[in-house]
């Protein structure tokens, strides 16, 4: 977020005051002794007087600071204000309010009329008799009345641009006269299509604001009163409220107006300050029924305001995140669709939409991923508590450290994750983090030391969970996979191979059971539920040293990039994540067809042939692909026939009639409305190492 | 600063128009009758068209005609001059697409302000 112009603060405060203003005058007309109303009504004309001088406002402090005086006998109490102060106070509102938003178009006559009113009736002793108070001031001619100006209405006919009249030319002449306020009436103009761009179909309805005599306007229309109709009555009252920059649109194109000529003069009636010398008129504005404004008009602009700004965040119901993001997939798919059959069509204009809306697609479903993103932080907050009471049971000290607490996850991830990670932590002070005596035997401080840390890492956040304690015990967890038959005893295994017996069902090296592990039945849950999250867990030990758990996760669950290939008829996706290289089957890893293992720079890595696994029909392509896959350590290759690209994945999870199929981890639909496989990386690369096992033992 | 054209068959009167408009900042193009004037309406971009009605070989009113036929006279004002004030001449030069009059005998000052009225920079 950028800082914001002071100037515009300004205005913004101002907004909110004229609220308050507004509200206190109208309140006023209620209940006329409430001194509470009356001083809130000061505050907020001295907060805008001061502010509005410090930003160059210089005409709404001078103008603000008359007011404030007029109005000061109403403070000191001296006057009561009556419905006709008030409406000359809303008015001096309006003005201050015109200055503030839109200076250019306010004139001072308007504010001089405002204050002369105002001083008028707060001069007077007895306001409930103002009326004669300005008949003895200014004596009137009988049934003359102020002029202020003419109110004009000009309907030209359409054909008077023809003829090299120009009705903006017009209107600025009569500018010239005086300030005036123009309305353009669109209610002429009709649809493009029916549009003659050589007539004129708009009308204006002009308030000009000059004592000139009629002459002078009709000199302006000279050349063009028959024309038009003219339309010409004079303005008796001074318009309390100056009306939005309307003329200035003219100079670009007949713009529809903001306000139509009924909306404008609405409010500037309901507040019309009383400055024609007729007594009926006073009472008119007397009799006006203020509390219909206060009840309808008030609350309403102040609960907008309110819910302006109250915009910051908006809480939303989980299921309707997960029903957008639903949609959002579907449209990506219909998306996709609408790809391949602008690409396969030669129409450019088709493409050129097509592109257009995939690149909207994808924004929007970016936009609402991260509509779905919750920083991991609310989660680590729960350990803490997790890891005082077991360092207390336990009576090991543990210092627990937490890092990358912003980092951002699917929200329905960092649910999932919870309890995976209380297991991870448990095994990690029960088994990792040594007693006292032993950590003082190694060297080490008394304090343990657990750390947890997310950290983004490409498409994937890396949760880890690390202590400082004694390590993995590998040969205690060789001897007990032997001795339950997992194992072959003495075979060849490597470390990291033996870890992850770790991960079998019921399988627990603690030699007691106590409350919080070594049931078994801890991190081949943990290892499940990461896994249908789409994500991997990593395990790295070091004797004495410590334990590190690394869970790689996907940033979200409904979308993910995937690598779309080709075996046989089928295509398949593999998460675009798990991918690191493609390259080409040479002829020498081809023959080497017993082995299936590939020289990628010097390591020997397993491939698997998916031909063979997905039982292709067909003969093979001649040129068979490689795509490297990983999931952190393990690299294993898939051999597939072709290539085809990347591809934005909408996973649809496979119905519960295939959820014992753990080859593929989902499905999805392609652009031409077939649907993929999306393969199960974990899967595959533990059927890599059970292939390579065997033909290891086979060749033993 | 803008191009005006001056149609009449009276030198005197192109005269006048030319040294009033002229020291106001403006190009004065002269024309001494409408045939005249059309064609060099069609061979400059002009801003305004000051003509007499009663002129040899192609009138006023044929001229104004003639004028807003032209592509390039779209919106552009056209004023003719009058010694009447007769208001059928000047209805049926309105109608033919004139934009404004200026009676004959005429101040520097009247034509300046009809000028300055139809001619914005």
């Amino acid at each position: 977020m950028t800082a914001m112009d002071p100037t515009e603060v300004f205005r913004q405060e101002a907004s909110e005051l004229f609220e308050v203003l507004e509200g206190a005058l109208l309140d006023l007309g209620q209940c006329p002794d409430d001194r509470e109303l009356v001083d809130s009504a000061f505050r907020a004309l001295h907060t805008i007087k001061g502010s509005g001088a410090m930003f160059g406002f210089d005409k709404v402090a001078s103008f603000t600071h008359e007011f404030e005086t007029a109005f000061d006998r109403v403070r000191r109490g001296e006057i009561k204000p009556t419905q006709e102060l008030i409406s000359v106070a809303l008015a001096a509102k309006d003005y201050i309010r015109a200055l503030i938003e839109d200076p250019q178009s306010t004139d001072d006559i308007i504010g001089e009329a405002i204050l002369d009113d105002l001083k008028r009736f707060v001069s007077s002793d007895q306001p409930s008799a103002p009326v004669a108070e300005i008949a003895e001031a200014r004596p009137l001619a009988p049934g003359e009345s102020r002029q202020a100006g003419w109110h004009l209405y000009l309907d030209f006919e359409s054909h008077i641009l023809r003829n090299g009249s120009n009705p903006l030319d017009l209107l600025e002449d009569l500018c010239k006269l005086g300030p005036c306020f123009v309305v353009p009436v669109t209610d002429g103009v009709p649809f493009l299509d029916e549009m003659d761009p050589e007539d004129c179909y708009l009308k204006w309805d002009v308030k000009l604001h000059a004592t000139c005599d009629k002459d002078a306007i009709d000199d302006v229309f000279m050349f063009v009163q028959d024309e038009m109709k003219l339309t010409l009555s004079p303005l008796e009252q001074v318009e309390a409220r100056a009306p939005a920059p309307l003329f200035q649109l003219l100079d670009e194109e007949p713009a529809p107006p903001v306000e139509t000529v009924a909306q404008m003069m609405a409010p500037a009636a309901a507040v019309a300050p009383p400055l024609a010398a007729k007594p009926e008129r006073k009472a008119e504005v007397a009799s006006e029924p203020k509390s219909d404004i206060k009840s309808e008009t008030a609350p309403a602009r102040r609960e907008e305001a309110k819910q302006e700004r109250g915009i910051a965040t908006v809480r939303v119901q989980a299921e309707r995140l997960d029903e957008l993001m639903a949609r959002v997939g579907e449209l990506v798919i219909a998306q996709a669709r609408l790809t391949q059959l602008a690409s396969a069509g030669s129409d450019l204009s088709i493409k050129m939409i097509a592109e257009e809306i995939e690149r909207l697609a994808s924004s929007l479903r970016d936009t609402t991923m991260g509509a779905r993103m919750v920083p991991i932080g609310s989660l680590f907050g729960r350990f803490r508590r997790l890891v005082h009471d077991l360092s207390r049971d336990l009576s090991k000290p543990v210092e627990f450290v937490t890092s990358g607490e912003d980092t951002e996850l699917d929200k329905t991830m960092i649910e999932c994750l919870a309890d995976p990670l209380v297991h991870l932590i448990r095994n990690a002070i029960d088994h990792g983090i040594e007693d006292t005596a032993t950590r003082a035997a190694h060297g080490k401080t008394e304090q343990g030391r657990i750390e947890l840390a997310a950290v983004h890492s490409g498409a994937q956040v890396l949760v880890t969970v690390k202590d400082n304690g004694g390590g993995l015990n590998t040969a205690r967890i060789r001897a007990k996979a032997e001795e339950q038959g997992l194992i072959a005893t003495g075979a060849a295994l490597s470390d990291h191979e033996v870890h992850q017996f770790l991960f079998h069902p019921g399988f627990s090296t603690a030699q007691t059971i106590s409350a919080l592990s070594g049931r078994g039945v801890g991190m081949d849950v943990v290892k499940r539920t990461i896994e249908n999250m789409r994500g991997s867990i990593d395990l790295s030990t070091k004797p004495t040293q410590g334990t590190t758990v690394t869970l790689r996760l996907p940033l979200t669950l409904a979308i993910i990039e995937g690598l779309l290939i080709r075996v046989g008829e089928g295509r398949y996706i593999i998460p675009l994540s798990a991918v690191e290289e493609c390259i080409e089957l040479t002829a020498e890893d081809e023959r080497s067809c017993g082995r299936n293992f590939l020289n990628v720079r010097g390591n020997l890595v397993p491939f698997l042939r998916l031909r063979e696994i997905m039982s292709a029909s067909g003969t093979p392509d001649r040129h068979q692909k490689t795509i490297i896959i990983s999931t952190g350590e393990t690299h294993v290759g898939l051999v597939a026939d072709q290539i085809i690209g990347s591809h934005q994945t909408v996973i649809k999870s496979l119905s519960k009639l295939h959820s014992d199929v753990t080859m593929f981890s989902g499905a999805t639909i392609l652009g031409d409305g077939t649907a993929a496989l999306i393969l199960d990386v974990a899967q595959l690369v533990a059927l890599a190492q059970a292939q390579t096992e065997k033909q290891i033992s086979e060749a033993a | 600063m803008a191009t005006i054209l001056s149609v009449d068959d009276s030198p005197s009167i192109r005269q006048m128009i030319k040294v009033v408009l002229e020291p106001a900042g403006h190009n004065v193009i002269e024309a001494g009758d409408g045939a005249e004037g059309l064609a060099k309406a069609q061979a400059t971009k002009l801003d305004l068209v000051i003509t007499d009605l009663n002129m040899p070989v192609m009138n006023g009113l044929e001229l104004i005609r003639a004028l807003r036929k032209l592509p390039a006279a779209v919106g552009m004002p056209i004023v003719f001059l009058t010694t009447e004030s007769n208001d059928a001449v000047k209805q049926e030069a309105k109608s033919a697409g004139a934009t404004g009059w200026i009676t004959k005998p005429f101040k520097p000052e009247q034509l300046l302000a009809v000028v300055s009225k139809l001619v914005r920079s």
